[in-house]
C-alpha cells in the first residue's frame, strides 16, 4: 500500500515506535494495547515483581512476609475490578473517545470484544502466575501442623484457579458497572462494593464448596481427643459429638456435671457414649474445592459478559 | 456524477430521549455531491440528526438510510462523522491518532489526512493534549477526511476556530470534497458560514423539518415584500401569498412571503438572501415547512422497511 510506504518515510521512526508491537497488535487490538498499555504493563510489570520476590522467598526456605503477600494477592481482584474494570468503558463513554472508535469503520461488538479480551488476556497471565508462584510457596507448608488453614481465605484465595476466577469476575463486573453508569469515579467507586461485596460472599460460601466427611471413632471418649484422631490438614466444620452405640450424637456438655473422673465414667457408660464424631473437610478435597468455586465464579463472569454484549451493543455511545 | 443518488434519505424519523422528542416526524432526501448546511437554533436536533447518520445513535421511530443501504446496517466506511467536541484520545500523539484512523478504516488515506495536519503546522510528535482547540479540530479533521468517506457529517466544525483557522480549514475542507465529490452535511448556527459554502440546506427548529431544499429554490420561491401599510394591516392582497414572517415599522411593513404567482401591488420586491430566508423561518415556528422536490424522501422500498 502506498499509503503505508508515504508514513514510514514523512513520519519516519516516531509513527513506527508507537506501536511497540507492530506485528502482534493490528486494528482495534493496536487501538486497544496503545490506550491502555500504560494500565497493562503496570499489571504485568507489577506481577513479575511479586512472582520473583515469591521464589526469591520461597529459596531461602523462609515463611518471612508469607501472610502479607497472600495478603496483597487477596487484594489483587480488589484493585483489578477498581483500577482496571471499571474505566475500561466508563472512560471512553465519559470523555466521548467511545463516540470516536464508534465513527470508524469497525462495529461497536468488536470494540467491546477486543477491549474485554485484551484485558481479560492480561488479568489472566498476571493472575495465573500469582497464583502458580504463591502455591508453590504454599505446598511447603501443607504438610506442617498448620495445615488445616489451607481452607481459611489466605491459602485457599490465592492457590489454584481461586484467584484467578475472583479476579476476572472483579474486572469483567467493574467493566459492566462502568459501561452502565458511563462515569469512570462513580464506576470506581461502586466497583469497590462490588468487589468486596464478592469476597465477602465467597468466603460466607466458601466452607459449603466441599463434601464434609463425619469420623467416627468407637474408643472412647477419654482414651483419644478429636485432634488425635484427624488426618493432617483435616479442617473441623463444627465441634466434635459424643456418639453413642446406637449411633445417636450427644453434645460433649452431656457429662460435665459429673465431679470426679470415676462419675464421668459411669455416667458416659450409662448414656451409652462409644466414641466421637467429628465433621471435617480433608486437606485432599482442598483442589477440588478449588476448581467447583472457580466454575461458579466463571459461570457469573460468563453472565457478566453476557450481559456486557446485551447492553453495550445497544446503547447510544 | 452522482445525478439521481440519494446520499441521505430520512423516513418519519423520531428520537426521544428521557426529557422528550429531539425529533419528530423527520423526512427528507439529501441528494448525493451536495454541500448541505443543517441549521438550527441550539436544541434543534442537529447533533440527534447527524448521529443517527453516523450510526452512532439508534433512531427512536422511523428509518434513515445512507446511499441506499438498509438502515442499521453496519458502517461500510462511506461514512465519517466529526462529532461537536471533535473526541480523541489526550494521550495519543497526531501521529498515533493518525495511525487509529488507518487501523480502523480499511480505505484509509494516509496523505490526505497528513496533508490536512500539515497544512495547519501540526507536529506529529505532539501530544493530542498539549493542542491547542484549533489544532486538534484540524487533526480530527484529518481523522474524518483520511477515512475517504462518500458522506462527511460535521457538527459545528467551526465553533472553536478563530476567523483565520475556519477560513483555512474551511478552504481544506471544500477543496478535498470537491475534489472527490463528496456529500457534505455541516450543522452550524453560525449563519455566515453558509453563505457561498452551501448548495443545500436543510433547517431543523424544534426536532422538524422546516425546510430542505436546493439554496437556489428556496431563494427563488421566496420573495421579500416592503411597502407601506394598509390601516393597522398588512395590504389586503398578500394574502393569496403564504406569509412566513412580517414585520412592521412605522409605516412600512416588511414581509417574507412565498410567492404564489407574480406579487405585482404597490410595493417593491426584492429576493431574500440566505440568512433573510433562514432568520425568517427560525422565527416564526408557525409558518408552513417547505421540502423542495429535490429533498422530498421517497416512496418507501420494501427492502428498507423490512430492515
Amino acid at each position: 500500500m502506498s499509503s503505508l510506504t508515504s508514513t514510514s518515510t514523512t513520519t519516519g521512526a516516531r509513527a513506527a515506535g508507537t506501536g511497540r508491537l507492530p506485528q502482534l497488535f493490528k486494528g482495534m487490538a493496536w487501538l486497544v494495547w496503545r490506550q491502555h498499555r500504560a494500565a497493562f504493563w503496570t499489571v504485568l510489570g507489577a506481577s513479575a515483581l511479586a512472582v520473583a520476590y515469591i521464589v526469591f522467598q520461597r529459596s531461602q526456605v523462609y515463611i518471612g512476609g508469607y501472610s502479607t503477600t497472600s495478603t496483597g494477592l487477596r487484594l489483587v481482584p480488589i484493585l483489578l475490578g477498581v483500577f482496571l474494570g471499571a474505566p475500561l468503558f466508563a472512560g471512553d463513554l465519559e470523555n466521548g473517545t467511545a463516540r470516536l472508535v464508534a465513527a470508524q469503520s469497525v462495529s461497536r461488538t468488536r470494540w467491546l470484544t477486543t477491549k474485554l479480551a485484551l484485558t481479560s488476556v492480561v488479568v489472566v497471565v498476571s493472575t495465573v502466575a500469582l497464583s502458580a508462584a504463591f502455591g508453590w510457596w504454599f505446598d511447603l507448608y501443607q504438610s506442617e501442623v498448620t495445615a488445616a488453614e489451607w481452607i481459611f481465605e489466605y491459602n485457599f484465595n490465592t492457590t489454584g484457579p481461586v484467584p484467578v476466577a475472583l479476579a476476572l469476575l472483579s474486572v469483567l463486573g467493574g467493566a459492566a458497572i462502568g459501561l452502565v453508569l458511563r462515569r469512570t469515579l462513580a464506576a470506581m467507586a461502586v466497583t469497590l462494593a462490588f468487589t468486596v461485596a464478592v469476597q465477602l460472599v465467597w468466603s460466607h460460601l466458601l466452607l459449603s464448596l466441599g463434601n464434609v466427611l463425619t469420623l467416627t471413632t468407637s474408643k472412647g471418649v477419654t482414651a483419644e481427643y478429636p485432634a488425635q484422631v484427624l488426618p493432617t490438614g483435616a479442617y473441623r466444620t463444627g465441634g466434635a459429638s459424643y456418639i453413642t452405640g446406637d449411633g445417636k450424637l450427644l453434645g460433649i456438655g452431656t457429662c460435665a456435671d459429673a465431679q470426679t473422673e470415676r462419675a464421668t465414667e459411669l455416667c458416659l457408660r450409662k448414656a451409652d457414649v462409644v466414641g466421637w464424631s467429628i465433621d471435617y473437610l480433608p486437606m485432599s478435597q482442598m483442589t477440588g474445592m478449588q476448581w467447583f468455586g472457580a466454575s461458579i465464579l466463571l459461570a457469573l463472569t460468563a453472565a457478566v459478559t453476557a450481559f456486557l454484549f446485551l447492553w453495550g451493543g445497544k446503547r447510544p455511545v | 456524477m452522482h445525478a439521481g443518488e440519494s446520499a441521505i434519505e430520512a423516513h418519519a424519523l423520531g428520537m426521544r430521549y428521557r426529557r422528550g422528542w429531539a425529533l419528530k416526524d423527520c423526512s427528507f432526501r439529501l441528494p448525493a455531491g451536495r454541500i448541505c448546511g443543517l441549521v438550527g437554533p441550539n436544541g434543534a436536533g442537529k447533533t440527534t440528526l447527524l448521529s443517527i447518520a453516523a450510526r452512532v445513535l439508534e433512531p427512536t421511530q422511523g428509518t434513515l438510510s445512507v446511499f441506499g443501504a438498509a438502515p442499521g446496517s453496519a458502517d461500510s466506511g462511506r461514512t465519517a462523522f466529526l462529532a461537536q467536541d471533535k473526541p480523541l484520545f489526550r494521550r495519543f500523539t497526531v501521529a498515533e491518532t493518525l495511525r487509529l484512523g488507518r487501523e480502523l478504516n480499511p480505505g484509509w488515506d494516509q496523505r490526505t489526512a497528513e496533508d490536512v495536519v500539515r497544512a495547519g503546522d501540526v507536529p506529529l510528535d505532539a501530544r493530542i493534549g498539549s493542542l491547542s482547540g484549533g489544532l486538534r479540530s484540524r487533526v480530527a479533521l484529518a481523522l474524518a477526511l483520511g477515512k475517504r468517506p462518500d458522506l462527511l457529517l460535521l457538527d459545528e466544525p467551526m465553533a472553536d476556530l478563530d476567523p483565520v483557522a475556519r477560513q483555512e480549514v474551511m478552504g481544506t475542507l471544500l477543496a478535498d470534497t470537491a475534489e472527490r465529490g463528496t456529500t457534505l452535511l455541516m450543522s452550524t448556527h453560525v449563519l455566515a458560514e453558509l453563505e457561498n459554502v452551501c448548495d443545500y440546506l436543510v433547517v431543523l427548529s424544534g426536532g422538524e423539518v422546516r425546510l430542505a431544499g436546493d439554496v437556489e429554490e428556496l431563494l427563488s420561491v421566496h420573495t421579500v415584500v416592503t411597502g407601506a401599510k394598509e390601516g393597522e394591516d398588512l395590504p389586503a392582497s398578500l394574502a393569496q401569498h403564504s406569509l412566513v414572517e412580517s414585520r412592521v415599522s412605522g409605516r412600512q411593513f416588511t414581509a417574507l412571503i412565498r410567492s404564489e404567482g407574480p406579487a405585482a401591488g404597490r410595493w417593491e420586491t426584492d429576493s431574500p438572501n440566505l440568512e433573510e430566508l433562514l432568520i425568517a423561518y427560525l422565527r416564526s415556528p408557525g409558518a408552513a415547512p417547505l421540502i423542495t422536490p429535490t429533498a422530498q424522501a421517497r416512496a418507501y422500498d420494501t427492502r428498507t422497511v423490512a430492515a
